[in-house]
This record gives structure tokens, sequence and C-alpha cells, in this order.
């Protein structure tokens, strides 16, 4: 029973901290990418400059979401995942 | 200290009245539900004053990134976004821990920038050309 729950403690760590780590990636990537382009247009063109800040606002506010999508997935297996299945496998046996 | 530009708070503002209509939204629903007391408010606004700070510093950053060169725009980005994940993370933890703030109160607030995002076409169609900074 003691491996079990240790078992499930383990998986919900590691499954926690693969989300976050593989999630937070992607919009730090995607963000810097995006600003990056921004800085050309606004190069070229620099009577846009409001608009383009403007757009890649809201862009990386977008690009965020997906980072805080992993951020709760990861907080639900850590506060809550592990009480339900060790619950679950305690009325399993 | 780098000063806001104007359209970094004009987006915060905008950012900030979708927060506080859905968070009113929230609220009723959780009033309706009859699953209202104080922790549920506690936990809003914890999250929802911290989603606002979020987007603000996040201006912040674009407007810095967009002044400089390619390759120091795409480090000050990522380096504002990993600090503002970690301020995200800290303000989550805090409000699952403590128990005087509700955890589904806190977790939902986190979506509000987005569904303020998705309205925004609605809101942008009735400024006049032009009138954007």
């Amino acid at each position: 029973m003691e491996i079990a729950v240790g078992i499930i403690l383990g998986c919900c760590a590691l499954g926690a901290g693969i989300c976050m780590g593989i999630g937070a990636i992607g919009p730090g990537i995607g963000e810097g990418n995006a600003v990056s382009k921004a800085c050309e247009a606004i190069g070229r063109q620099p009577e846009s400059k409001g608009d383009v800040t403007s757009t890649m606002i809201m862009g990386c506010a977008i690009a965020e979401t997906t980072g805080i999508y992993s951020l709760v997935i990861a907080i639900l297996l850590i506060f809550v995942a592990p009480s339900t299945f060790v619950g679950l496998l305690k009325s399993l046996l | 200290m780098l000063k806001a530009d104007k359209t970094v708070i004009k987006e915060t503002k905008y950012i900030a009245v979708c927060i506080l209509i859905l968070s009113a939204l929230m609220q009723a629903v959780f009033l309706i539900l009859s699953r209202w007391d104080y922790r549920v408010l506690l936990g809003n606004l914890l999250t929802g004053s911290a989603m606002i700070i979020n987007f603000f510093f996040m201006g912040l950053a674009v407007q810095k990134a967009v002044m400089l060169d390619e390759k120091d725009a795409r480090k000050t980005m990522q380096n504002s976004q990993t600090l503002r994940m970690l301020f995200v993370t800290v303000v989550v933890i805090i409000g699952v821990t403590v128990p005087y703030f509700s955890v589904i109160s806190v977790i939902i607030p986190l979506f509000f920038p987005r569904i303020g995002i998705m309205f925004r076409p609605l809101w942008k169609d009735k400024e006049k050309p032009g009138q954007e900074v």
C-alpha cells in the first residue's frame, strides 16, 4: 500500500514538473520570436509603432495562456490529484 | 524606471475592465449557486489583481523590447516571461494553500484575460479608423 501511494505521489510530482517545464518553454520562445519580428516591422515602418505594439501585447497575452493552462494542470496534479488517486486506491483495496 | 506608453495603459485598462466584469459575473454565479462566502471574493481579488499586474508588466516588457534590436528583444521577452510566470505561480500556490482563499475562485480568474482578448475584435470594430494610438 505504501509503495503504491509513493508511486502515485511520485508520478503526480513528475507529471507536474514535466507539464510546467514543457508548458513554459513554448510561450517563452513564441513571445521572443514574435517580438523580434515586431522589431523588424517597426524598423521598416516606424510610423506603425503604436499599432504593432498594441497587436504585440495582445499576441503575447494569447501566447502566455498556454503557460497558464500548464500551470493550472501542474497545480491540480500537485494539490488535487494525489488525494483523489490515493482515495480511489483505498476504496479499491 | 520605464514610463508606460499610452498603448500599454490603454490595453491594460481594457483587460482590467474585462477582468472586473467577468469577476462580477463569477461572483453572481457563486451567489446564485449558494456557494458564495468571503473566501470566493478574496480568491477572486488575489488572482484578478495578479493577472492585471502580470498584463501590465507584459505590456512594459513589449514596450521596452520593441525599442531594442532583435536579439536583445528576444532575450528581454524571455526573461520577462520567466519572471512573470514565476510571479503567477507563487500567487496561485498561495491561493491554493492558504485556507482563506477558495481554490476554484483562485483558478478561474487566470483565464479572464484570454476571454477578454477573445471579445477584443467586437470592441475594436466599434473604434473609428485612425482612433488608435
